[in-house]
């Protein structure tokens, strides 16, 4: 029996993804190392990325971009993981439950972002309801969970974001690993936390770190959460690389791309390096 | 987690949802005031009106996200075939191939794009847009199928051939119903992500495809809460529409991609 | 039918850069009719949106011409699309026909050059304008030399709330004081943000003892100097300003925000009439008032400008020339409809368009215009804006 060639199989994705995927970062190179002939600049040069490098500011919303990604993720991780397995028991309305918790997963990032700001600003919905309460008599007194340098509101965004996401993907799991093994454990005298430490987290281990890696790459290189909720100082990476596209100095482009690329390259980096961990 | 404390999870995660309704309906909101003093149809006034925009941008995020949805469904079908029913060499770099759009964060591609559409005179156009949409659309859809197309047993298929069915004919009579719920669902997931895109749609659209998010962000960015509210809750609808059509089969489809 | 062909034959097919300006004003119409004009503007005010699209675009309607409003969130973001059309080498068919400008996107237009320049005398409307007035021959201290039209004046402003305040402190001294003695009540935007990188300017100019030492071309020994002695007085202010100056808003709607409920008590704008739409739209309390200091507040022009590679330059000459028309001029200095100063030389108006001028109605919350004219500040040339912006950020923004 014929079969199409693999190479035909996977022709369509290849060439819609490579030259998308590929000639965009290529461009990105070239422009990042100073080559942009529209402005008379046709000659190629490391000084963007020196200036990127050397820059305090990089390091700085580096680290923050980390810190964002890892918090996000690990929140994410952790309660979308203990929301799987609540929603994996039988109880009344756990249907309702589950397509609550779904809700999220259509609610577009910017609109989570704006949904946090209004809630969780020092003059919105939260701090209306605690001054309602008597708690707090001037906004100043609501905690700084917005627009703050530890980008709290940042990282409860992306947490709201992921958390559906990633129990999502752990409930299937767990439906696909059936009750057999929690229960062939537990009669073989494994306690409550035994199975879950030793059955089933092992189980859920392969997808977890799957959501894990696209909430971390995600969180860490977007754009519009931080730049709505974020300080002034330090910018998150995206940021910074964004306000540099955007400034009305011409020249600014290249180390803008250099900023975006290097956003790039650490994600993938990082990931590649989990993964290989996970081998 | 106790079904108490699952029902306040959901309640927790549904929360910033919440400043979005009084928001659309408010003229005037200021602290301490925990609802608004005045209640107003302004906002929605103005975002219906043929300024506001809010309906061609509804329609043009709709047709976006379908058509980045449907093409990259049609595209993903025979990669996630390969993927998932064969073993070839070189098949994990694929995968890794595959998978880098989701794993490798947008801006830089984003911001690459912008001169290469520009070169294609792609930019400022409805088609530009939703090519650039399929860059993280396409290996959602693929890797989804690819997981779908692993749990098929192929020998059906190869039984309707040897009772004499063309390959397109055992391809539509057996495979394509044994994937169709997993279908609806990758189509699904296919039509959030592209709805949610804001980034490549500003760079690509050049501000000429006016999608929803970038309304909202518009309003967002001048304060306008009111009129980002209406916005917000126009911009959820359709998510939520999807959402209850696909609840079944999305669990169905997913259920049976492990 | 034979002439017909034959006469669109002799027509130039779309008349390019060169040939536009050879042409009579009636030709430029007859060009544009029933074409289309893309016109990118910030998007994000409801009440200039409707000005745009429903005022200005009924006004083309009878030159058959197709207003297309794009909203964006950041004016380079036109700028960026047009230098992405230069790079591709779509020097004639680019997508921006106009966009709304001013300073520093018009620096980098010129530097890359794509402006159209050249148009100016071809307008009907241009009449009203006093082009020789260093407020609309100066584009933040570079020559527009025919490559843009002033839309409106703008002139900075403060606001304050009359129910929390009784006086607000009327010099860039007395507000410095009011944020030293009332810690948490006052902070601006961080620049590059537009309206904090001109607070900053203003408090730079009282350093500097005024505009004079700053104006022309820049001067690195007189900006160390000046620059030294700011950054230490802002940086000595940081913990009495909002947060205690740990961070500060991002952008002047956030400001507004902070201002709206309270959080502190002075705002500013470079467009105070944004102070009365803001009331109008339920953004501030009807109680907020604006108003000018006794040493001056900046003042500048906003400005069309259209990309030397747009496709539809004779429609967008058309929408000029009726952006500079008494009439819409008039109806964009209606504080219901905007508010924004006009830039026509009033003597040269029609009396009744005059008489209509003298007698709009002001805005409670809108300081006047007049009131403030009277203390103007000069901008600095664009080199000096830089300057400030990069040396903010890099010795208060990120210390």
């Amino acid at each position: 029996m014929r079969r199409a060639p693999t190479l035909l199989l996977l022709a369509p994705v290849l060439l819609v993804l490579v030259p998308l995927f590929g000639g965009a970062l290529l461009f990105g190179a070239a422009r990042s190392l100073g080559h942009m002939p529209e402005i008379g600049m046709d000659g190629w040069s490391l000084a963007p990325w020196r200036e990127v490098l050397t820059d305090p500011q990089t390091w700085r919303a580096l680290a923050l971009s980390l810190w964002i990604a890892a918090a996000a993720t690990a929140l994410s991780l952790v309660a979308g993981t203990a929301l799987a397995l609540g929603l994996a028991r039988p109880f009344r309305g756990a249907g309702l439950a589950r397509l609550l918790v779904q809700v999220n997963l259509t609610v577009p990032h910017l609109l989570a972002g704006a949904g946090v700001l209004l809630l969780l600003s020092q003059s919105g919905l939260a701090a209306r309801g605690a001054a309602a309460f008597g708690w707090i008599d001037a906004p100043a007194e609501f905690p700084a969970l917005v627009w703050d340098r530890a980008a709290a509101g940042t990282i409860a965004a992306y947490v709201v974001k992921e958390v559906p996401f990633v129990t999502l993907l752990a409930l299937s799991t767990l439906a696909s690993l059936g009750p057999g093994p929690v229960e062939a454990a537990r009669t073989t005298g494994a306690s409550r936390w035994q199975a879950l430490r030793f059955v089933t987290l092992p189980a859920l281990a392969p997808t977890l770190s799957a959501a894990g890696a696209i909430t971390f790459a995600f969180a860490f290189g977007a754009y519009e959460l931080p730049a709505l909720l974020g300080a002034s100082h330090p910018l998150a990476l995206p940021v910074l690389a964004w306000q540099k596209e955007t400034a009305t100095s011409l020249t600014e482009r290249p180390e803008a791309m250099a900023l975006a690329l290097m956003t790039a390259a650490v994600a993938a980096g990082l990931v590649g390096l989990v993964a290989r961990a996970r081998r | 987690m106790r079904p108490a404390l699952v029902w306040l999870a959901a309640a927790l995660l549904l929360l910033p949802l919440l400043p979005l309704i009084p928001w659309a309906f408010a003229r005037g909101w200021f602290f301490p005031d925990l609802l608004p003093s005045r209640w107003s149809l302004a906002a929605w006034d103005y975002a219906l009106s043929p300024a506001g925009g809010l309906l061609p941008a509804l329609g043009v995020t709709t047709l976006i996200a379908a058509l980045a949805a449907t093409v990259s469904l049609a595209l993903a079908l025979p990669a996630a075939r390969a993927l998932g029913q064969r073993s070839f060499p070189g098949k994990g770099a694929m995968m890794l191939l595959v998978l880098a759009p989701v794993l490798v964060p947008g801006l830089a591609v984003t911001m690459g794009l912008q001169g290469l559409m520009t070169r294609a005179e792609l930019t400022g156009t409805l088609a530009g847009v939703t090519l650039v949409h399929l860059i993280p659309v396409l290996p959602y859809a693929t890797l989804l199928l690819a997981a779908l197309f692993s749990g098929l047993d192929p020998d059906e298929e190869a039984q309707a051939r040897s009772l004499g069915a063309s390959p397109a004919a055992a391809f539509a009579r057996v495979t394509l119903p044994a994937l169709s719920p997993g279908l609806a669902a990758a189509w699904a997931l296919g039509f959030l992500v592209s709805w949610s895109q804001y980034a490549p749609t500003l760079v690509a659209g050049a501000g000429q495809v006016q999608t929803l998010p970038l309304l909202l962000f518009a309003f967002l960015s001048s304060g306008r809460h009111d009129i980002a509210g209406a916005i917000g809750l126009v911009y959820l609808v359709p998510g939520l529409l999807v959402l209850a059509l696909a609840s079944r089969t999305l669990g169905r489809g997913l259920g049976a991609s492990r | 039918m034979r002439s017909i062909a034959l006469a669109l034959a002799l027509l130039p097919a779309s008349a390019g850069a060169q040939d536009l300006l050879d042409l009579s004003w009636e030709e430029v119409v007859e060009e544009a009719r029933g074409g289309e004009v893309n016109f990118f503007l910030w998007g994000g005010a409801d009440n200039i949106n409707r000005y745009v699209s429903e005022y200005l675009g009924g006004l083309l309607k009878p030159y058959e011409i197709t207003l297309n409003r794009v909203g964006v969130a950041d004016t380079t973001e036109a700028v960026n699309l047009v230098l992405g059309e230069k790079a591709a080498g779509n020097d004639n068919e680019g997508a921006v026909d106009l966009i709304w400008i001013n300073g520093e996107n018009f620096r980098t237009m010129m530097e890359a050059d794509l402006a159209y320049c050249g148009y100016t005398d071809l307008l009907p409307n241009a009449e009203y304008v006093d082009w020789q007035s260093p407020a609309i021959a100066y584009d933040f201290g570079l020559a527009t030399e025919g490559c843009e039209v002033p839309w409106s004046g703008a002139q900075f402003a403060f606001a304050y709330d009359s129910a929390r305040m009784d006086e607000p402190p009327r010099s860039i001294e007395a507000i410095l004081d009011f944020a030293r003695e009332n810690p948490g009540q006052f902070t601006y935007p961080a620049p590059p943000d537009f309206n904090g990188a001109a607070f900053v300017r203003h408090v730079f100019y009282e350093v500097a003892g005024g505009p004079d030492r700053l104006l022309g071309d820049f001067d690195q020994q007189v900006f160390d100097e000046v620059a030294g002695e700011t950054w230490e007085l802002l940086n000595e202010l940081e913990p009495s300003l909002w947060r205690e100056g740990a961070t500060y808003p991002t952008s002047i709607t956030q400001l507004q925000q902070l201002f709206a409920n309270g959080e502190v008590a002075l705002s500013f704008e470079y467009n105070p009439s944004q102070f009365g739409a803001g009331v109008e739209a339920g953004q501030f309390p009807e109680t907020v008032r604006s108003y000018g200091l006794d040493g001056g507040t900046l003042a500048n022009t906003n400005y069309t400008l259209i990309p030397y590679n747009a496709a539809n330059k004779a429609a967008a000459l058309v929408l000029q020339n009726l952006i500079l028309s008494p009439e819409a001029q008039l109806e964009k200095a209606r504080p219901e409809v905007w508010g924004a100063a006009s830039v026509l030389v009033e003597d040269r108006l029609p009396s009744d368009v005059q008489e209509s001028f003298a007698a709009l109605p002001s805005h409670p919350s809108v300081v006047s215009p007049a009131e403030l004219a009277g203390a103007a500040l000069p901008e600095l040339s664009a080199d000096w804006i830089a300057a400030i912006e990069a040396g903010w950020i890099e010795t208060v923004g990120t210390r």
